[in-house]
């Protein structure tokens, strides 16, 4: 007897007691969700699922059943692309390419100076 | 307005939503895959407050009990649920099955009530509308999938089907107030409602592959609506209330 | 156990003696010293995987072993706001469960594989779920208790070395605060309720006192050195800070509302530490091991929950469809 009555309804001796195998293999989805209009769409997870359709259809309660959701897309983890982890130095010397940032270009201090110099203010 | 006809229309959509929203939420812990064991774990969560939402309404507009009070402290003959959402578990082919003649009534129920006089419910019905579209959605998906599946969960839906639809008939059995409600414009009835859930899950079946049975009048499964439950209510009812009843007096 | 590693000496000698590739070790190492995380496709020690899976794995099973106690009383919720409470919280769990299992995937490991090992005995899930919940009253212990103890290793854990892990973490503590405040209320409830309310609640406290002591496993000087899974930040704090910490949060929280622990040693000492009576760490170590109250059970509900319902995912699965591990 269980303290579980849920469990009393069962018949658990239709499973046998020797060595189980389960079959709880199926293909992966990656998920994104958007959290309101206007804002990116964020890879959160995956869900297992046979299509598109259930993909969708679980996604929604395993990542949107807490806080605001506008749209959720999923797309087979197969057809996901990156690149391999021994072409990750390609990335590396990006955060020193300052000429792209707008804090490497500083012109206070001329400006300053130039106005000093031709009292143009 | 005619209160008596209200309120039995709103006692039996919730004690319905309760009922299967309890039964549902049986699986949490138990389904056949994690995901799906969230999803019927979520309907289950939205039906039982769409029971509250219910009662609630009774409690405010009626002066009736609140909520917890109406939910816990009946006796089993002064429920209006029909019987198919009493029916135990099962396995997962029945709770599927159940899930998806249920909720389809339910879809339309509501839709047809965003219409309805009684402005507390038309409100309800257009805010809910969406949760049970999900529903409707999640069954139509996993009824389909399982249908065209594997011979045996092709055999398994058919016989869900043909075990349930008698039950599921009873959802329309109708009350001594059906033709005020019809009258008032606050339900358009259950035999519209019928005819339009006929027609859409008759669509959906076919185009799975599976038979909707054909079942003649005098084997439907009536009486939930008028407090004749099956032998299931009773204890569902018991376990529901064990604690609440071992002290009736405290707060929980 | 629950985002815990006690190692075995047997386990303990094989990562000691696993010889790895030295440049990609020291590489690898600088980069966790430095605070990166690793991620699925990066290099890894073997015994980086191996830990990383069989602890990851570990907390899966005891989310959805977890889910079982405490779905006892899903039924007999005795209002609206703890039955709807109640389904979300062991729902949560089970959503833990598919987080953790996923981020155990990206190492190699399939669900598959994970639960046929779960189903069979062969990986063990956090002790205290072989625990029964005799009364309404042990839900809001656990709920309350149990959660808290576990946010404290899920903190911890959560600024470990491995992404997908941190990330699902990141989401779990996020969604066991709710857990805590929800069984706070109810713990609350019951303690400043009814006379039979305050007994049930105190009842329960007492026979779930020793299993949270356990929580966190053996006390360090008792268990094996595991100095590398600190360097690979795989284990983060000795078990002896987090239960602890634990005791330092919580214990006022019990005693203020009038619920006493079945413990006359139980007491912060002058250096901050708790002291408490011997919880009997043998009945932790046969538990574990299989012998305890509700361990048949537990095994019986999930093999039950896997193999009836094999005709559902056989009708779910495609042979045409070819699995990859997932990314992240």
């Amino acid at each position: 007897m269980s303290l579980d009555p849920r469990v009393n309804r069962i018949d658990l001796h239709k499973v046998g007691s020797e060595e189980q195998h389960t079959n709880s293999h199926l293909i992966t989805w990656e998920v994104f969700h958007q959290e309101k209009k206007g804002k990116q769409v964020i890879h959160v997870g995956i869900v297992h699922a046979p299509t598109p359709d259930l993909a969708l259809i679980l996604a929604k309660e395993q990542f949107g059943r807490r806080g605001a959701t506008t749209n959720i897309w999923v797309t087979k983890t197969s057809d996901v692309y990156s690149f391999s982890s021994e072409d990750e130095d390609i990335f590396e010397t990006t955060p020193e390419k300052t000429f792209r940032n707008p804090e490497f270009y500083k012109v206070r201090d001329r400006i300053e100076e130039y106005q000093a110099k031709h009292k143009t203010v | 307005m005619n209160k008596e006809a209200i309120q039995d229309l709103l006692y039996k959509m919730a004690d319905d939503a309760l009922i299967i929203g309890h039964r549902n939420s049986e699986w949490t812990g138990i389904g056949p895959m994690l995901e799906e064991d969230l999803a019927f774990a979520s309907m289950a969560q939205d039906k039982v407050g769409h029971a509250q939402a219910l009662y609630q309404i009774c409690h405010e507009v009626f002066g009736d009990k609140d909520p917890d009070t109406i939910a816990f402290h009946r006796e089993e003959k002064e429920f209006k649920c029909c019987q198919l959402v009493e029916l135990p578990i099962g396995e997962y082919d029945f709770s599927l099955v159940r899930h998806f003649l249920f909720d389809h009534a339910e879809l339309i129920r509501y839709e047809m009530l965003t219409t309805s006089t009684f402005q507390p419910l038309a409100q309800l019905a257009r805010k809910v509308k969406g949760e049970i579209k999900y529903h409707v959605m999640h069954a139509d998906s996993f009824l389909k999938q399982l249908a065209k599946g594997t011979e045996e969960s092709h055999a398994r839906m058919q016989s869900a089907l043909n075990y349930a639809m008698p039950y599921a008939l009873g959802i329309f059995e109708k009350s001594e107030y059906e033709d005020v409600l019809i009258k008032e414009g606050v339900f358009a009835g259950e035999d519209s409602l019928k005819e339009k859930w006929l027609e859409k899950i008759t669509a959906i079946v076919t185009a799975a592959g599976l038979i909707l049975p054909n079942v003649i009048d005098s084997n439907i499964i009536y009486g939930g609506r008028k407090g004749y439950h099956s032998k299931y209510l009773e204890p569902l009812l018991d376990e529901m209330t064990e604690v609440t009843r071992s002290d009736p007096r405290a707060e929980w | 156990m629950y985002g815990n590693t006690s190692l075995t000496a047997a386990e303990a000698k094989i990562m000691n003696q696993t010889v790895e590739d030295p440049i990609l070790l020291e590489a690898f190492e600088a980069k966790i010293a430095r605070g990166e995380k690793i991620e699925p496709n990066d290099w890894m020690p073997k015994e980086y995987r191996k830990q990383l899976i069989r602890m990851i794995e570990q907390h899966a099973h005891s989310e959805i072993v977890g889910a079982l106690p405490e779905g006892t009383w899903i039924t007999r919720a005795p209002n609206f706001r703890r039955k709807l409470a109640l389904i979300a919280k062991v729902q949560d769990e089970v959503g833990h469960g598919q987080m953790l299992y996923s981020a155990a995937e990206t190492l190699g490991k399939t669900r598959e594989e994970m639960l046929n090992d779960l189903m069979n005995g062969k990986i063990k899930y956090i002790n205290l779920f072989n625990y029964p919940a005799n009364t309404w009253a042990d839900i809001a212990v656990i709920f309350f208790l149990v959660d808290a103890a576990a946010i404290v290793n899920q903190t911890i854990n959560a600024k470990g070395s491995y992404g997908p892990y941190c990330r699902a973490l990141e989401r779990i503590c996020y969604e066991e605060s709710f857990h805590l405040k929800q069984g706070h209320d109810n713990f609350v409830y019951l303690a400043t309720g009814s006379q039979y309310q305050h007994d049930m609640l105190q009842e329960a406290m007492n026979r779930w006192y020793r299993p949270l002591i356990h929580f966190f496993g053996p006390p360090d000087r008792n268990s094996q050195h595991s100095e590398k899974l600190m360097k690979w930040k795989v284990k983060l704090a000795s078990n002896d800070a987090m239960r602890n910490q634990f005791l330092d949060m919580y214990v006022s929280k019990i005693l203020e509302v009038g619920i006493t622990l079945p413990d006359p040693n139980l007491r912060r000492n002058a250096d901050g530490i708790w002291e408490f009576s011997d919880p009997d760490w043998d009945e932790f170590k046969r538990v574990s091991s299989g012998d305890g109250p509700c361990n048949k059970e537990r095994l019986e509900v999930r093999r039950y929950a896997e193999m009836a319902h094999r005709w559902v995912r056989e009708a779910l699965m495609n042979p045409s469809d070819k699995y990859k591990i997932p990314l992240a």
